[in-house]
């Protein structure tokens, strides 16, 4: 028996020397990029598409969609749920244009990061399943997606022209949305968190979704270290009183060695210490939802977070739980600093897509159209990156009103969404900037892991 | 006269006959067929995720450090051994691994052996009854205990998060130490898997021969002396298989420890699969040594034979220990308590939870308002309005659920089939030639994945299955496989267990008079253990059920109920999480009375059900 499992333990490693001197070509790790460059010469067979695409207007690409998918299955895939409930409203839309036309569909939601994995897993197909990705986590696409040639951008030409650009001059990802998470604490106690500073101060445990399972956290922390943001953070530490600095202090004086071997910016070491202390103190959670129903309770005295703003709005008022146990801390006045974090839902299509027109029209619907929006827009917290869309969501839905009833009484403060341009300028929203984010990744990336995280067990 | 001499039979002819021979024995055909099938399914994982530790993954740290986009090197193992962050990656991970599997063991051999001893052993009251509520942890999915458990001490003053029960209706707060960690995770963990220690050890406490006790007594013998130098040595092989069966699988438990806040391999592995790829990997294969080492220890300590009986005797003159007219009922009463807060708690708790305005607002508790309680979670019927709801729809119009409760029941059953039929014709096949060399390979490359962690297993078939020529990621096919290899174990043991029992004589009877090997399995063999051999189909069918960590990796939230109760429980909606545990429970327990009804099987019987 000994000998039988010395003999497998010993094919196994022999296999896997084998399989290592086999060359690339397959598996994960064997990927090599699919999609061809930009130069029109080494297009893919979906980049030429796209590349059509992009001169075309919905409608045109409506048309090509129902070509190409009538009576077809479509297979999407993203980090939201939502896009189960846009695809049969693009259905009906194609079905204005051609009542005959069908198509059914699978939307997949991954967890645990394993969107990345699925779509490298499907990229090495010559055909794949998926026609089109709504994704996040612009560090991970540009290095595991785009530069592999995974997935392609399509920016469509309606979308172009309401942000007075053309595909040809845009630079970017298409996004479909920005969403902000938003500090908030439980106002039922006396204490006020006035400074973005007290967020990290002594004893403070902030609730958070963990770093390591949400990675979009970990952009937020990477682009505090930007300049800009650093100069924010660096303004709102000259804000606070000399008592309040004096627990700061030491430990900004002993990051200015490590921005500079990090390569970061003159106020770096603001932003290399307000991360020290927050992973050093936040209190992991699950899921936002957990931290949203937390802080709202009656019981939870003090405690505050960053989290998702929209989760606000399914919060159902009784006796221990109410959106007024709760401050958004940016819409108090007086506070200083940055009020959270904004990250984008990108849309994408696969290099390998099995129906690339259908996928054009779909992101095209939903970039396009506040109905192709809907499905997220009827939501706070959520902003088209479609001028046009924007307004005619908050027309609709009026989420600027969302906690004001109809006769003008505020009832719900923090329920008034203050909107986009408010938040990425007054409420100081740190916005993810992919490029940036994969250039640090492992630089401040790798100092971040080997920080203290808090433990509460 | 010439004399003839017989003619000598070639080489080659000796050897087809003695092929034809070999082959005309159903047991090795099936030897045959399933060494080979199995070291495919068992070895071909393996060699996948050793290859995925060598490969470069682009945007990982692989990549970052060697600096190119594709191929193989070795510096994943340089950087998770010798690293700055090697203490965080591996060290620490590791060592509450170990603590957690050890400490699940003892808390499980503890909990699980006293009450198979009191049952069995003594006149206990109320034995029915409290050896069916036992065995609810294990049926219930393990983490959904560890939610409970939140609910009940998390406190503002010690959490940082809202107050549970004990803080907002008594204001007891429990130490952080209670709360979080690695005590809860051993507690939680140990309770789930303290069943199978109790239908082990219970099996043998049943049918030991209780004249070599009686003979200590008879010689005055101190009661100590009796239980650790004759009951307990009589267990210990019971012990061991529920070390065996138990190490691994708290092991490779993802959710326990990831609920309640400890790092261990497997969360470990989850949070570091996005930028150290093949870093984790290893993890899996640190995983994955660790089962292979469980299963040769427990070969040099054991034969085979004794490994894992759970039936050592068949004495029936068991004598009862007497605790005692009053003693039988607070004993009895103690574990009444305590299983309620194990077994019973936990439902009221799931289906209290289904009836609350907000998830965790037990408002209705201290004010005693109806109007703090709702049935929106059950019978809400569309998603455009805000209903509070989160954008889903009530569990009885939610299509998500039920989609995921019919790909859980297909892949359940799928899977209890063919682990069922697979173990059975295994557990046959060794038994008829428990001395070949090739029996011996067959019987450990089956039970192997079982004793490595269903993560890591989960993790090789990922690996295996998601490249250019086969891409299963998200398919019932591959739940299927993975289910099937996983499982087969369960059956492989009941059926050999329950083959060794039965002589020979019987099949060879048979075989004289002609009956061809169908008939003799269908009509003699199967009948006669069919106890033991539907269990090898319960089994894997309850476990499949509420099985996470082996899938989670393999399909997307949504497809099965128990990626689907994860996805809620993890977004903290947890109405739909405790109403899918309801359905899930009840699903079971239907399952369960049906086989029992139709045929005497169930999980706890032949102990005090």
């Amino acid at each position: 028996m000994k000998k039988l499992v010395s003999i497998i333990l010993a094919a196994v490693m022999c296999l896997s020397i084998a399989a290592c001197g086999g060359g690339s070509g397959s598996g994960a790790g064997g990927n090599t990029p699919q999609g061809g460059s930009e130069d029109g010469a080494t297009l893919s067979a979906v980049q030429k598409i796209i590349a059509e695409a992009e001169g075309m207007t919905l409608e045109e690409l409506a048309k090509k969609a129902i070509e190409e998918s009538n009576g077809k299955m479509f297979y999407g895939v993203g980090n939201s749920s939502r896009g189960k409930s846009a695809l049969p409203k693009f259905i009906a839309y194609l079905q204005t244009i051609d009542p005959n036309y069908n198509m059914t569909f699978e939307w997949q939601q991954p967890k645990n990061n394993k969107i990345f994995d699925q779509l490298t897993a499907d990229s090495q197909k010559d055909t794949g399943t998926f026609a089109m990705t709504l994704i996040q986590d612009g560090n991970q696409i540009e290095s595991k997606m785009v530069k592999t040639g995974i997935l392609d951008t399509f920016i469509p030409k309606d979308w172009a022209e309401a942000n007075g650009t053309t595909a040809d001059k845009y630079e970017g990802y298409l996004a479909l949305q920005t969403l902000n998470k938003v500090f908030m604490y439980n106002c039922t106690g006396s204490k006020t968190y006035d400074n973005v500073w007290d967020f990290v101060a002594e004893g403070e445990h902030g609730l958070y979704m963990d770093i390591d399972s949400e990675i979009v956290g970990k952009n937020f922390l990477y682009m505090l270290t930007r300049d800009d943001y650093a100069t924010w953070l660096k303004e709102a530490y000259d804000a606070l009183s000399a008592d309040e600095k004096a627990y700061f202090t030491p430990v900004i004086d002993s990051m200015k060695q490590e921005a500079k071997d990090l390569g970061l910016g003159d106020n770096g070491a603001y932003a290399l210490a307000w991360i020290k202390l927050w992973v050093g103190s936040y209190n992991a959670v699950t899921d936002d939802g957990p931290i949203c129903t937390t802080l709202v309770d009656a019981s939870a005295t003090d405690q505050f977070g960053l989290l998702v703003y929209s989760k606000l709005r399914s919060v159902e008022e009784t006796a221990s739980s109410s959106v007024n146990n709760i401050h958004v801390a940016a819409y108090d006045d007086g506070y200083t600093g940055i009020g959270g974090f904004g990250y984008c839902h990108y849309l994408f299509v696969t290099d390998n897509s099995p129906l690339p027109w259908t996928a054009c029209a779909f992101i095209a619907y939903m970039t396009c159209t506040a109905d192709g929006f809907s499905a997220w827009g009827k939501d706070m917290g959520g902003y088209s990156s479609n001028p046009k869309v924007a307004a005619e969501n908050e027309a609709t839905y009026n989420h600027q009103k969302g906690g004001t009833a109809e006769d003008g009484t505020v009832t719900f403060p923090a329920k008034n969404d203050r909107g986009y341009d408010w938040w990425t300028t007054t409420g100081k929203l740190v916005l993810e900037d992919p490029s940036y984010c994969a250039d640090v990744a492992f630089t401040v990336g790798s100092w971040i892991e080997i920080l203290d995280k808090y433990s509460a067990g | 006269m010439e004399q003839s001499t017989p003619k000598r039979a070639s080489a080659f002819t000796i050897r087809m006959n003695k092929l034809k021979t070999y082959f005309s024995k159903p047991h090795n055909v099936i030897l045959l067929l399933m060494g080979i099938v199995l070291s495919f399914t068992t070895i071909a994982p393996i060699v996948a995720i050793v290859q995925d530790t060598f490969a470069i993954h682009p945007g990982t740290i692989d990549a970052h450090l060697t600096g190119q986009s594709s191929g193989y090197t070795l510096v994943n193992y340089t950087d998770l051994f010798t690293s700055r962050l090697a203490g965080t990656n591996l060290w620490t991970p590791l060592g509450n691994t170990i603590l957690l599997a050890v400490g699940t063991c003892v808390v499980a051999i503890l909990f699980g052996g006293i009450m198979a001893f009191l049952v069995t052993r003594t006149d206990l009251a109320w034995k029915q009854y409290l050896s069916s509520i036992f065995i609810f942890p294990y049926i219930m999915p393990q983490w959904t205990l560890a939610v409970v458990w939140q609910h009940l001490f998390n406190s503002n003053a010690i959490t940082g998060t809202s107050n549970g029960l004990l803080a907002s209706l008594f204001g007891i707060t429990m130490p952080l130490w209670w709360c979080k960690g690695i005590f809860p995770s051993v507690v939680v963990l140990g309770l789930h898997y303290a069943p199978f220690a109790y239908i082990l050890i219970g099996g043998i406490f049943r049918n030991m021969d209780a004249n070599l006790e009686e003979a200590a007594t008879i010689l005055d013998t101190p009661k100590w002396k009796i239980m650790t130098r004759v009951t307990l040595p009589m267990v210990k092989p019971a012990i061991l298989s529920t070390i065996l069966l138990v190490f691994g699988s708290a092991m490779g438990s993802y959710p326990v420890p990831h609920y309640l806040g400890l790092s261990t391999l497997a969360t470990k592995y989850v949070s570091m699969n996005s930028k150290y790829t093949g870093e984790a990997s290893i993890l899996a294969i640190i995983m994955m040594v660790f089962g292979v080492a469980i299963m040769l220890l427990n070969q040099l300590s054991l034969t085979s034979r004794k490994n894992y009986t759970t039936v050592s005797g068949k004495s029936g003159q068991i004598s009862k220990i007497r605790l005692g007219k009053a003693g039988r009922y607070i004993i009895a009463l103690i574990l009444v308590v305590l299983t309620f807060f194990t077994s019973i708690f936990p439902i009221i708790s799931f289906a209290f939870e289904t009836f609350l305005p907000n998830p965790g607002d037990y408002s209705f508790l201290y004010t005693g308002d109806v109007s703090n309680l709702t049935t929106k979670w059950w019978i809400t019927a569309e998603n455009v309005t805000e209903n509070g709801m989160y954008g889903q729809m009530g569990i009885l119009y939610n299509n998500t659920i039920w989609t995921a409760f019919k790909g859980t029941m297909l892949v359940s059953v799928a899977c209890a089939l063919l682990a069922g039929t697979i173990g059975t014709l295994i557990g046959y096949a060794v038994s008829k030639s428990r001395r070949s060399k090739w029996t011996n390979y067959v019987n450990s490359v089956a039970f192997l994945p079982y004793l490595m962690p269903s993560i890591a297993v989960g993790v090789a078939f990922f690996v295996l299955f998601s490249n250019k020529y086969i891409n299963l990621f998200n398919t019932y096919t591959l739940l299927i496989i993975v289910g099937t290899v996983k499982y087969i174990p369960f059956a492989s043991r009941s059926s050999l267990n329950s083959m060794l029992q039965l002589s020979g004589e019987i099949e060879e009877s048979a075989i004289i008079l002609n009956i061809p090997w169908i008939k003799r399995m269908t009509r003699i063999i199967i009948p006669i253990q069919k106890s033991s051999i539907l269990s090898g189909y319960l089994l894997p069918f309850m476990t499949c059920l509420r099985e996470l960590s082996l899938f989670m990796l393999l399909c997307v939230q949504g497809f099965i109920l128990s990626t689907t109760l994860d996805y809620f429980d993890e977004m903290g909606l947890y109405a739909f999480s405790s109403g899918i545990n309801l359905i899930l429970i009840v699903t079971i327990l239907v399952c369960n009375t049906i086989v029992n009804k139709v045929t005497g099987a169930s999980l706890d019987k032949g102990i005090g059900g």
